[in-house]
Protein backbone atom coordinates (compact mmCIF):
# COMPACT_ATOMS: atom_id res chain seq x y z
CA UNK A 1 0.00 0.00 0.00
CA UNK A 2 1.50 3.44 -0.80
CA UNK A 3 1.17 5.92 1.71
CA UNK A 4 1.83 9.48 1.19
CA UNK A 5 2.00 12.29 3.97
CA UNK A 6 1.74 16.17 3.34
CA UNK A 7 2.66 18.51 5.60
CA UNK A 8 0.88 17.03 8.50
CA UNK A 9 0.48 18.81 11.36
CA UNK A 10 -1.30 17.74 14.43
CA UNK A 11 -2.26 18.54 18.05
CA UNK A 12 -4.39 17.86 21.05
CA UNK A 13 -6.00 20.65 22.70
CA UNK A 14 -3.15 23.66 22.63
CA UNK A 15 -0.75 21.42 22.18
CA UNK A 16 1.15 20.92 18.75
CA UNK A 17 2.29 17.47 18.91
CA UNK A 18 3.43 16.75 15.17
CA UNK A 19 4.87 19.89 13.18
CA UNK A 20 4.69 19.61 9.03
CA UNK A 21 5.18 16.07 8.76
CA UNK A 22 6.05 15.05 5.00
CA UNK A 23 6.72 11.46 3.45
CA UNK A 24 5.71 8.78 0.86
CA UNK A 25 6.21 5.22 0.97
CA UNK A 26 5.78 2.76 -2.03
CA UNK A 27 4.44 -0.65 -1.97
CA UNK A 28 6.08 -3.18 -0.25
CA UNK A 29 8.51 -0.41 1.59
CA UNK A 30 9.56 -0.67 5.42
CA UNK A 31 9.39 2.43 7.65
CA UNK A 32 10.90 2.42 10.88
CA UNK A 33 9.80 5.23 13.65
CA UNK A 34 12.21 6.14 15.83
CA UNK A 35 11.94 8.47 18.87
CA UNK A 36 11.78 8.67 22.48
CA UNK A 37 8.92 8.89 24.58
CA UNK A 38 6.40 11.98 23.97
CA UNK A 39 8.72 12.33 20.50
CA UNK A 40 5.05 12.22 18.30
CA UNK A 41 5.53 8.46 16.92
CA UNK A 42 1.50 7.34 18.55
CA UNK A 43 0.18 10.31 17.61
CA UNK A 44 1.41 9.41 13.82
CA UNK A 45 -0.07 6.28 13.81
CA UNK A 46 -3.47 6.97 15.36
CA UNK A 47 -3.33 9.60 12.23
CA UNK A 48 -2.06 7.11 9.24
CA UNK A 49 -4.95 4.40 11.29
CA UNK A 50 -7.72 7.51 11.07
CA UNK A 51 -8.25 7.43 14.66
CA UNK A 52 -7.03 10.98 15.37
CA UNK A 53 -8.83 12.57 12.99
CA UNK A 54 -6.54 14.74 10.61
CA UNK A 55 -7.56 17.46 8.02
CA UNK A 56 -8.43 16.34 4.32
CA UNK A 57 -6.26 16.55 2.22
CA UNK A 58 -3.15 15.41 4.56
CA UNK A 59 -3.05 12.06 4.23
CA UNK A 60 -3.31 9.65 1.46
CA UNK A 61 -3.87 5.96 1.23
CA UNK A 62 -3.25 3.91 -2.10
CA UNK A 63 -4.20 7.64 -3.82
CA UNK A 64 -7.61 7.72 -1.66
CA UNK A 65 -7.62 10.46 1.15
CA UNK A 66 -7.58 9.08 4.46
CA UNK A 67 -11.63 10.70 5.20
CA UNK A 68 -12.71 8.57 1.77
CA UNK A 69 -10.47 5.46 2.71
CA UNK A 70 -13.11 2.76 2.91
CA UNK A 71 -10.67 -0.32 2.77
CA UNK A 72 -9.39 -0.75 6.19
CA UNK A 73 -9.19 -4.48 6.21
CA UNK A 74 -6.17 -4.26 4.06
CA UNK A 75 -4.35 -2.30 7.01
CA UNK A 76 -3.38 -4.27 9.80
CA UNK A 77 -2.42 -3.02 13.37
CA UNK A 78 -0.67 -4.30 16.25
CA UNK A 79 -0.40 -2.02 19.18
CA UNK A 80 1.99 -1.33 21.71
CA UNK A 81 -0.47 -2.41 24.99
CA UNK A 82 -3.37 -4.28 24.51
CA UNK A 83 -5.38 -2.44 27.41
CA UNK A 84 -7.89 -1.78 24.56
CA UNK A 85 -9.09 -5.61 24.92
CA UNK A 86 -11.42 -6.77 27.81
CA UNK A 87 -9.58 -9.82 29.16
CA UNK A 88 -10.41 -12.51 31.96
CA UNK A 89 -13.71 -13.38 29.95
CA UNK A 90 -12.61 -16.35 28.19
CA UNK A 91 -11.81 -16.08 24.34
CA UNK A 92 -9.92 -19.01 22.11
CA UNK A 93 -7.35 -17.87 19.95
CA UNK A 94 -9.18 -19.32 17.38
CA UNK A 95 -12.52 -17.43 18.54
CA UNK A 96 -10.63 -14.62 18.39
CA UNK A 97 -9.37 -14.86 14.99
CA UNK A 98 -12.80 -16.08 13.79
CA UNK A 99 -14.70 -12.87 14.82
CA UNK A 100 -11.59 -10.54 13.32
CA UNK A 101 -11.87 -12.42 9.57
CA UNK A 102 -13.61 -10.37 7.29
CA UNK A 103 -11.69 -11.57 4.40
CA UNK A 104 -11.98 -14.62 2.13
CA UNK A 105 -9.23 -16.24 4.25
CA UNK A 106 -10.31 -19.77 4.16
CA UNK A 107 -9.03 -22.28 7.33
CA UNK A 108 -6.04 -23.49 5.67
CA UNK A 109 -4.25 -20.53 5.25
CA UNK A 110 -5.59 -19.77 9.04
CA UNK A 111 -3.91 -23.04 10.38
CA UNK A 112 -0.80 -22.22 8.22
CA UNK A 113 -0.64 -18.22 9.48
CA UNK A 114 -0.90 -20.02 13.24
CA UNK A 115 2.10 -22.55 12.30
CA UNK A 116 3.83 -19.63 10.78
CA UNK A 117 3.44 -17.68 14.26
CA UNK A 118 4.20 -20.92 16.30
CA UNK A 119 1.55 -21.19 18.38
CA UNK A 120 -0.96 -23.25 16.20
CA UNK A 121 -0.76 -25.98 19.49
CA UNK A 122 -2.48 -22.64 20.84
CA UNK A 123 -5.64 -22.43 18.70
CA UNK A 124 -8.16 -23.43 21.36
CA UNK A 125 -6.46 -22.28 24.28
CA UNK A 126 -8.15 -19.67 26.32
CA UNK A 127 -6.04 -16.51 26.08
CA UNK A 128 -6.08 -15.65 29.91
CA UNK A 129 -3.83 -18.86 30.05
CA UNK A 130 -1.06 -17.58 27.52
CA UNK A 131 2.23 -15.55 28.68
CA UNK A 132 3.12 -12.27 27.26
CA UNK A 133 4.98 -13.36 24.19
CA UNK A 134 2.18 -15.90 23.24
CA UNK A 135 -0.16 -13.40 23.23
CA UNK A 136 2.09 -11.16 21.47
CA UNK A 137 1.89 -13.32 18.60
CA UNK A 138 -1.83 -13.98 18.77
CA UNK A 139 -2.32 -10.50 18.58
CA UNK A 140 0.20 -10.03 15.51
CA UNK A 141 -2.18 -13.08 14.11
CA UNK A 142 -5.20 -10.94 14.02
CA UNK A 143 -3.85 -7.98 12.53
CA UNK A 144 -2.90 -10.46 9.26
CA UNK A 145 -5.79 -12.41 9.44
CA UNK A 146 -7.48 -10.04 6.42
CA UNK A 147 -4.19 -10.01 4.27
CA UNK A 148 -3.04 -6.71 4.65
CA UNK A 149 -1.46 -4.54 2.60
CA UNK A 150 -0.06 -2.25 5.47
CA UNK A 151 1.40 -3.35 8.28
CA UNK A 152 1.60 -0.71 11.23
CA UNK A 153 3.46 -2.60 14.61
CA UNK A 154 3.51 -0.05 17.69
CA UNK A 155 6.34 -1.47 19.55
CA UNK A 156 5.49 -4.91 19.27
CA UNK A 157 8.64 -6.49 21.22
CA UNK A 158 8.22 -4.73 24.33
CA UNK A 159 8.46 -7.39 26.98
CA UNK A 160 9.48 -9.85 24.36
CA UNK A 161 12.52 -12.30 25.36
CA UNK A 162 14.99 -12.45 22.70
CA UNK A 163 14.30 -15.51 21.01
CA UNK A 164 10.92 -14.61 20.03
CA UNK A 165 12.07 -11.10 18.85
CA UNK A 166 14.52 -12.87 16.37
CA UNK A 167 11.55 -14.93 15.48
CA UNK A 168 9.04 -12.38 15.36
CA UNK A 169 11.37 -10.31 12.99
CA UNK A 170 12.04 -13.10 10.69
CA UNK A 171 8.19 -12.95 10.49
CA UNK A 172 7.83 -9.13 9.51
CA UNK A 173 10.55 -9.33 6.96
CA UNK A 174 9.25 -12.18 5.34
CA UNK A 175 5.64 -10.37 5.03
CA UNK A 176 7.91 -7.40 3.79
CA UNK A 177 9.36 -9.50 1.40
CA UNK A 178 5.87 -10.64 -0.08
CA UNK A 179 5.62 -6.98 -0.71
CA UNK A 180 3.28 -5.85 2.24
CA UNK A 181 4.45 -1.89 3.41
CA UNK A 182 5.51 -2.01 6.66
CA UNK A 183 5.79 0.84 9.60
CA UNK A 184 7.56 -0.57 12.74
CA UNK A 185 7.28 1.81 15.67
CA UNK A 186 10.66 1.26 18.03
CA UNK A 187 12.61 3.00 20.69
CA UNK A 188 15.87 2.72 18.50
CA UNK A 189 16.84 0.65 15.49
CA UNK A 190 19.55 -1.00 17.12
CA UNK A 191 17.70 -3.88 17.94
CA UNK A 192 16.00 -4.35 14.64
CA UNK A 193 16.68 -6.85 12.76
CA UNK A 194 14.75 -5.86 9.91
CA UNK A 195 14.68 -4.88 5.76
CA UNK A 196 13.81 -1.67 6.93
CA UNK A 197 14.17 0.68 3.85
CA UNK A 198 13.39 4.27 5.77
CA UNK A 199 13.87 5.26 9.32
CA UNK A 200 11.92 8.47 10.19
CA UNK A 201 13.71 10.45 13.38
CA UNK A 202 10.64 11.96 15.45
CA UNK A 203 12.36 14.51 17.35
CA UNK A 204 9.40 16.46 19.37
CA UNK A 205 7.03 16.48 16.72
CA UNK A 206 9.82 17.17 13.95
CA UNK A 207 10.42 14.63 11.24
CA UNK A 208 13.95 13.27 10.30
CA UNK A 209 13.55 11.44 7.39
CA UNK A 210 16.13 9.19 5.74
CA UNK A 211 15.98 6.66 3.10
CA UNK A 212 18.54 3.73 4.10
CA UNK A 213 18.88 2.44 0.11
CA UNK A 214 20.16 6.32 -0.03
CA UNK A 215 22.57 6.90 2.96
CA UNK A 216 24.85 4.73 5.21
CA UNK A 217 22.23 3.50 7.84
CA UNK A 218 24.75 2.11 10.09
CA UNK A 219 26.89 5.56 10.54
CA UNK A 220 23.27 7.63 10.80
CA UNK A 221 21.86 5.22 13.45
CA UNK A 222 25.37 5.27 15.66
CA UNK B 1 -43.55 -41.02 47.47
CA UNK B 2 -43.98 -37.00 48.53
CA UNK B 3 -41.90 -35.66 46.32
CA UNK B 4 -43.02 -37.22 43.26
CA UNK B 5 -46.38 -36.21 43.91
CA UNK B 6 -45.20 -32.64 44.27
CA UNK B 7 -43.18 -32.86 41.01
CA UNK B 8 -46.37 -34.65 39.28
CA UNK B 9 -48.80 -32.19 40.81
CA UNK B 10 -46.36 -29.07 39.38
CA UNK B 11 -46.34 -30.50 35.85
CA UNK B 12 -49.99 -31.25 35.89
CA UNK B 13 -49.97 -27.44 36.62
CA UNK B 14 -48.43 -26.22 33.57
CA UNK B 15 -50.68 -28.65 31.21
CA UNK B 16 -53.68 -27.47 32.47
CA UNK B 17 -53.16 -23.67 33.69
CA UNK B 18 -52.54 -21.27 31.20
CA UNK B 19 -51.02 -18.69 33.62
CA UNK B 20 -48.16 -21.56 34.57
CA UNK B 21 -47.60 -21.77 30.98
CA UNK B 22 -47.28 -18.60 30.26
CA UNK B 23 -44.99 -17.91 33.50
CA UNK B 24 -42.94 -21.10 32.26
CA UNK B 25 -42.30 -19.81 28.87
CA UNK B 26 -41.44 -16.03 29.92
CA UNK B 27 -38.72 -17.48 32.05
CA UNK B 28 -37.70 -19.75 29.71
CA UNK B 29 -37.18 -16.91 27.17
CA UNK B 30 -35.63 -14.45 29.60
CA UNK B 31 -33.44 -17.48 30.55
CA UNK B 32 -31.81 -17.59 27.16
CA UNK B 33 -32.22 -13.23 26.95
CA UNK B 34 -30.46 -12.41 29.84
CA UNK B 35 -27.28 -14.41 30.08
CA UNK B 36 -26.90 -13.67 26.56
CA UNK B 37 -27.19 -10.12 26.48
CA UNK B 38 -25.51 -10.23 29.99
CA UNK B 39 -22.44 -11.94 28.55
CA UNK B 40 -21.59 -8.52 26.43
CA UNK B 41 -22.51 -6.49 28.99
CA UNK B 42 -20.27 -8.01 31.53
CA UNK B 43 -17.31 -8.12 28.78
CA UNK B 44 -17.58 -4.55 28.68
CA UNK B 45 -17.62 -3.82 32.21
CA UNK B 46 -20.91 -1.97 32.07
CA UNK B 47 -22.89 -4.28 34.33
CA UNK B 48 -24.68 -1.49 36.94
CA UNK B 49 -26.42 -0.96 33.11
CA UNK B 50 -28.90 -2.89 33.94
CA UNK B 51 -29.83 -1.62 37.03
CA UNK B 52 -29.94 1.83 35.76
CA UNK B 53 -32.10 1.00 32.98
CA UNK B 54 -34.60 -1.12 35.11
CA UNK B 55 -34.96 2.06 37.78
CA UNK B 56 -35.98 4.53 34.75
CA UNK B 57 -38.27 1.86 33.53
CA UNK B 58 -39.60 2.06 37.05
CA UNK B 59 -40.17 5.69 36.08
CA UNK B 60 -42.19 5.31 33.23
CA UNK B 61 -44.26 2.20 35.14
CA UNK B 62 -44.78 4.95 37.67
CA UNK B 63 -46.12 7.48 35.95
CA UNK B 64 -48.29 4.92 33.71
CA UNK B 65 -50.16 3.73 36.80
CA UNK B 66 -50.27 7.63 37.71
CA UNK B 67 -51.93 8.52 34.34
CA UNK B 68 -53.99 5.18 34.44
CA UNK B 69 -55.29 4.77 37.82
CA UNK B 70 -55.48 8.40 38.97
CA UNK B 71 -56.11 10.57 35.70
CA UNK B 72 -58.12 7.80 34.42
CA UNK B 73 -56.13 8.05 30.89
CA UNK B 74 -56.35 4.64 28.54
CA UNK B 75 -53.36 4.21 28.24
CA UNK B 76 -53.01 0.14 28.32
CA UNK B 77 -50.62 -1.95 30.66
CA UNK B 78 -48.17 0.45 32.67
CA UNK B 79 -45.73 -1.74 31.15
CA UNK B 80 -45.46 -0.45 27.75
CA UNK B 81 -44.33 3.22 28.94
CA UNK B 82 -42.21 1.27 30.67
CA UNK B 83 -40.52 -0.14 27.88
CA UNK B 84 -40.54 3.29 26.61
CA UNK B 85 -38.87 4.93 29.34
CA UNK B 86 -36.41 1.76 29.41
CA UNK B 87 -35.24 3.09 25.91
CA UNK B 88 -35.24 6.53 26.63
CA UNK B 89 -33.20 5.90 29.45
CA UNK B 90 -31.03 4.33 26.98
CA UNK B 91 -30.80 6.45 25.05
CA UNK B 92 -29.93 9.21 28.00
CA UNK B 93 -26.55 6.81 28.80
CA UNK B 94 -25.55 6.86 25.41
CA UNK B 95 -25.73 10.65 25.63
CA UNK B 96 -24.22 11.05 28.26
CA UNK B 97 -21.41 8.97 27.57
CA UNK B 98 -20.65 10.71 24.56
CA UNK B 99 -20.86 14.11 26.12
CA UNK B 100 -18.53 12.84 29.32
CA UNK B 101 -15.56 10.85 27.35
CA UNK B 102 -12.88 10.28 29.36
CA UNK B 103 -15.60 9.91 32.55
CA UNK B 104 -18.30 7.42 30.90
CA UNK B 105 -19.13 6.39 33.91
CA UNK B 106 -21.29 9.35 35.16
CA UNK B 107 -23.67 7.94 33.00
CA UNK B 108 -25.19 5.79 35.45
CA UNK B 109 -25.34 7.50 38.36
CA UNK B 110 -27.39 10.24 36.55
CA UNK B 111 -29.54 8.39 34.99
CA UNK B 112 -29.93 5.83 37.99
CA UNK B 113 -31.34 8.84 40.65
CA UNK B 114 -33.66 10.88 37.47
CA UNK B 115 -35.16 7.30 37.32
CA UNK B 116 -35.27 7.07 41.39
CA UNK B 117 -36.83 10.43 41.97
CA UNK B 118 -39.18 10.02 39.05
CA UNK B 119 -40.68 6.89 40.40
CA UNK B 120 -40.69 8.26 44.21
CA UNK B 121 -42.33 11.25 42.96
CA UNK B 122 -45.54 9.19 40.84
CA UNK B 123 -45.98 6.42 43.25
CA UNK B 124 -46.63 9.09 46.02
CA UNK B 125 -48.86 11.10 43.89
CA UNK B 126 -50.88 7.08 42.69
CA UNK B 127 -51.14 6.80 46.15
CA UNK B 128 -48.12 5.09 47.70
CA UNK B 129 -47.05 1.54 47.33
CA UNK B 130 -49.60 -0.84 46.39
CA UNK B 131 -49.86 -4.52 44.93
CA UNK B 132 -49.25 -2.97 40.91
CA UNK B 133 -45.75 -1.58 42.70
CA UNK B 134 -44.79 -4.18 44.61
CA UNK B 135 -45.20 -6.52 41.77
CA UNK B 136 -43.17 -4.05 39.08
CA UNK B 137 -40.33 -4.00 42.60
CA UNK B 138 -40.17 -7.95 42.91
CA UNK B 139 -41.63 -9.72 39.88
CA UNK B 140 -44.80 -11.71 39.12
CA UNK B 141 -44.29 -13.71 36.55
CA UNK B 142 -47.34 -16.10 37.26
CA UNK B 143 -49.68 -13.06 36.33
CA UNK B 144 -48.15 -12.23 32.82
CA UNK B 145 -50.39 -11.79 29.97
CA UNK B 146 -50.94 -14.12 26.64
CA UNK B 147 -50.26 -10.97 24.87
CA UNK B 148 -46.60 -10.68 27.11
CA UNK B 149 -45.97 -13.84 26.28
CA UNK B 150 -46.64 -13.40 22.30
CA UNK B 151 -44.24 -10.36 23.01
CA UNK B 152 -41.50 -12.36 24.67
CA UNK B 153 -41.66 -14.62 22.01
CA UNK B 154 -41.17 -12.18 19.39
CA UNK B 155 -38.24 -9.87 21.04
CA UNK B 156 -36.53 -13.10 21.75
CA UNK B 157 -36.69 -14.29 17.94
CA UNK B 158 -35.59 -11.17 16.77
CA UNK B 159 -32.65 -11.17 19.39
CA UNK B 160 -31.59 -14.48 18.36
CA UNK B 161 -31.51 -13.73 14.66
CA UNK B 162 -29.36 -10.29 15.13
CA UNK B 163 -27.04 -11.74 17.40
CA UNK B 164 -26.42 -14.41 14.63
CA UNK B 165 -26.28 -12.27 11.81
CA UNK B 166 -24.04 -9.85 13.75
CA UNK B 167 -22.20 -12.31 15.82
CA UNK B 168 -18.49 -11.00 14.49
CA UNK B 169 -18.88 -7.92 15.31
CA UNK B 170 -20.87 -7.75 18.18
CA UNK B 171 -18.05 -10.03 20.11
CA UNK B 172 -14.99 -7.61 18.54
CA UNK B 173 -17.17 -4.24 19.63
CA UNK B 174 -17.55 -6.42 22.88
CA UNK B 175 -14.04 -7.07 23.40
CA UNK B 176 -11.76 -4.21 21.68
CA UNK B 177 -13.29 -1.43 20.47
CA UNK B 178 -10.83 0.23 19.32
CA UNK B 179 -9.97 -2.39 16.78
CA UNK B 180 -13.59 -2.84 15.71
CA UNK B 181 -13.37 0.66 14.61
CA UNK B 182 -9.92 -0.23 12.96
CA UNK B 183 -11.95 -2.65 10.92
CA UNK B 184 -14.26 -0.40 9.48
CA UNK B 185 -17.34 -1.45 11.99
CA UNK B 186 -19.66 1.22 12.69
CA UNK B 187 -19.66 0.93 16.21
CA UNK B 188 -21.76 3.87 17.47
CA UNK B 189 -24.45 2.43 15.11
CA UNK B 190 -24.09 -0.70 17.08
CA UNK B 191 -23.76 0.27 20.36
CA UNK B 192 -26.73 2.34 19.69
CA UNK B 193 -28.92 -0.69 18.68
CA UNK B 194 -27.39 -2.77 21.52
CA UNK B 195 -28.51 -0.45 23.80
CA UNK B 196 -32.12 -0.25 22.67
CA UNK B 197 -32.28 -4.27 22.98
CA UNK B 198 -31.12 -4.17 26.51
CA UNK B 199 -33.25 -1.68 27.80
CA UNK B 200 -36.62 -4.04 25.91
CA UNK B 201 -34.62 -6.84 27.77
CA UNK B 202 -34.31 -4.95 31.06
CA UNK B 203 -37.93 -3.72 31.03
CA UNK B 204 -39.59 -7.63 29.93
CA UNK B 205 -37.56 -9.02 32.78
CA UNK B 206 -39.20 -7.11 35.30
CA UNK B 207 -42.10 -9.19 35.05
CA UNK B 208 -39.92 -11.81 36.28
CA UNK B 209 -37.93 -10.75 38.97
CA UNK B 210 -38.64 -7.32 39.45
CA UNK B 211 -37.23 -4.13 38.84
CA UNK B 212 -34.92 -4.81 41.95
CA UNK B 213 -33.58 -8.10 41.14
CA UNK B 214 -33.59 -7.54 36.72
CA UNK B 215 -29.63 -7.45 36.93
CA UNK B 216 -29.27 -10.47 38.84
CA UNK B 217 -30.47 -12.82 36.12
CA UNK B 218 -28.27 -10.88 33.35
CA UNK B 219 -25.28 -10.40 35.62
CA UNK B 220 -25.15 -13.92 38.00
CA UNK B 221 -25.41 -16.55 35.64
CA UNK B 222 -22.72 -14.86 33.35
CA UNK B 223 -20.07 -14.32 36.73
CA UNK B 224 -20.55 -17.90 37.51
CA UNK B 225 -20.05 -19.34 34.02
CA UNK B 226 -16.85 -17.35 33.56
CA UNK B 227 -15.39 -19.41 36.15
CA UNK B 228 -16.15 -22.83 34.25
CA UNK B 229 -15.88 -21.88 30.10
CA UNK B 230 -12.93 -22.33 28.26
CA UNK B 231 -14.25 -20.79 25.15
CA UNK B 232 -16.72 -17.47 24.65
CA UNK B 233 -19.43 -19.58 23.43
CA UNK B 234 -19.06 -22.06 26.06
CA UNK B 235 -19.12 -19.95 28.28
CA UNK B 236 -22.44 -18.13 27.31
CA UNK B 237 -23.99 -21.56 27.10
CA UNK B 238 -22.97 -22.28 30.46
CA UNK B 239 -24.51 -19.18 31.45
CA UNK B 240 -27.63 -19.89 29.84
CA UNK B 241 -27.81 -23.26 31.56
CA UNK B 242 -26.97 -21.84 34.84
CA UNK B 243 -30.17 -19.14 34.25
CA UNK B 244 -32.54 -22.28 32.77
CA UNK B 245 -31.85 -24.35 36.19
CA UNK B 246 -32.41 -21.25 38.02
CA UNK B 247 -35.66 -19.75 36.60
CA UNK B 248 -36.77 -23.86 35.97
CA UNK B 249 -35.84 -24.53 40.13
CA UNK B 250 -37.15 -21.26 41.11
CA UNK B 251 -40.50 -21.60 39.45
CA UNK B 252 -40.83 -24.92 40.76
CA UNK B 253 -39.73 -24.36 44.90
CA UNK B 254 -42.05 -20.75 44.89
CA UNK B 255 -45.08 -23.27 43.00
CA UNK B 256 -44.21 -26.19 46.24
CA UNK B 257 -43.80 -23.48 48.77
CA UNK B 258 -45.68 -20.46 47.71
CA UNK B 259 -43.10 -18.00 47.91
CA UNK B 260 -42.08 -15.36 45.88
CA UNK B 261 -40.73 -16.81 42.30
CA UNK B 262 -38.53 -13.73 41.30
CA UNK B 263 -36.48 -13.92 44.73
CA UNK B 264 -36.22 -17.63 44.35
CA UNK B 265 -35.23 -17.33 40.90
CA UNK B 266 -32.30 -15.21 41.98
CA UNK B 267 -31.36 -16.96 45.14
CA UNK B 268 -30.42 -19.95 43.21
CA UNK B 269 -28.59 -18.23 40.97
CA UNK B 270 -26.32 -16.80 43.71
CA UNK B 271 -26.71 -20.63 44.70
CA UNK B 272 -25.23 -21.38 41.63
CA UNK B 273 -22.33 -18.96 41.78
CA UNK B 274 -21.26 -19.78 45.05
CA UNK B 275 -20.85 -23.44 44.16
CA UNK B 276 -19.12 -22.85 41.23
CA UNK B 277 -16.70 -20.08 43.33
CA UNK B 278 -16.08 -22.85 46.43
CA UNK B 279 -15.29 -25.67 44.21
CA UNK B 280 -13.19 -24.25 41.98
CA UNK B 281 -11.05 -23.07 45.22
CA UNK B 282 -11.33 -26.85 46.69
CA UNK B 283 -10.45 -28.05 43.01
CA UNK B 284 -7.69 -25.30 42.80
CA UNK B 285 -5.82 -26.25 46.23
CA UNK B 286 -5.77 -30.39 45.34
CA UNK B 287 -4.48 -30.08 42.07
CA UNK B 288 -2.01 -27.58 43.34
CA UNK B 289 -1.15 -30.08 46.02
CA UNK B 290 -1.41 -32.83 43.68
CA UNK B 291 1.50 -31.56 41.47
CA UNK B 292 3.81 -30.01 43.52
CA UNK B 293 3.25 -30.05 47.27
CA UNK B 294 6.08 -27.39 47.42
CA UNK B 295 4.67 -24.70 45.95
CA UNK B 296 2.05 -24.57 48.24
CA UNK B 297 4.23 -22.94 50.65
CA UNK B 298 5.42 -20.22 48.23
CA UNK B 299 2.90 -17.44 45.79
CA UNK B 300 2.64 -18.39 42.61
CA UNK B 301 3.45 -16.00 39.94
CA UNK B 302 1.16 -14.62 37.58
CA UNK B 303 1.38 -16.42 33.99
CA UNK B 304 1.15 -12.99 32.37
CA UNK B 305 4.28 -12.11 33.63
CA UNK B 306 6.33 -14.75 32.17
CA UNK B 307 7.02 -14.60 28.17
Amino acid sequence: MRIDVDNLSFGYDYRTVLKNISFTLQSGDFLVLIGNNGSGKSTLVKCLLGINKVPEGKIYLDGQDIHNFKDWLRVGYVPQKFDDFNYEFPITVNEILNVTKFSKVDNDQKLQLLDRMGILKLQNENINELSGGQLQRVFITRALMNNPKLLILDEPTAGVDQENVIGFYRIVNDLNAEGVTIILVSHDTKGSKTNMSHIMNLDEGRAKYINVCDLDFQEESE
Amino acid sequence: MEEVLIATSFLRAIIERSFMQHALITGVLIGVLAPLVGSFVVIKRLSLIADTLSHFSLAGLSIGLFFINILGLPLGDPLYIGMVFAVIGALLIEALRSYYKNYKEISMPIVISLGTALSALFISLSGGFNTSIFNYLFGSILTVSRQFVYIIIVLTSVILVLVAAFYKQIVIISFDESYAKLLGIRVGLFQFFSTVILALIVSLSIETVGVLLVSSLMIIPVAAAMKVGKSFKSTVLIAILFSEISVLMGLWLSFIFSIPSGATIVLFNIIILLSVVISRKIIGTWLIKEKNPETMRSSLPHKKDAT
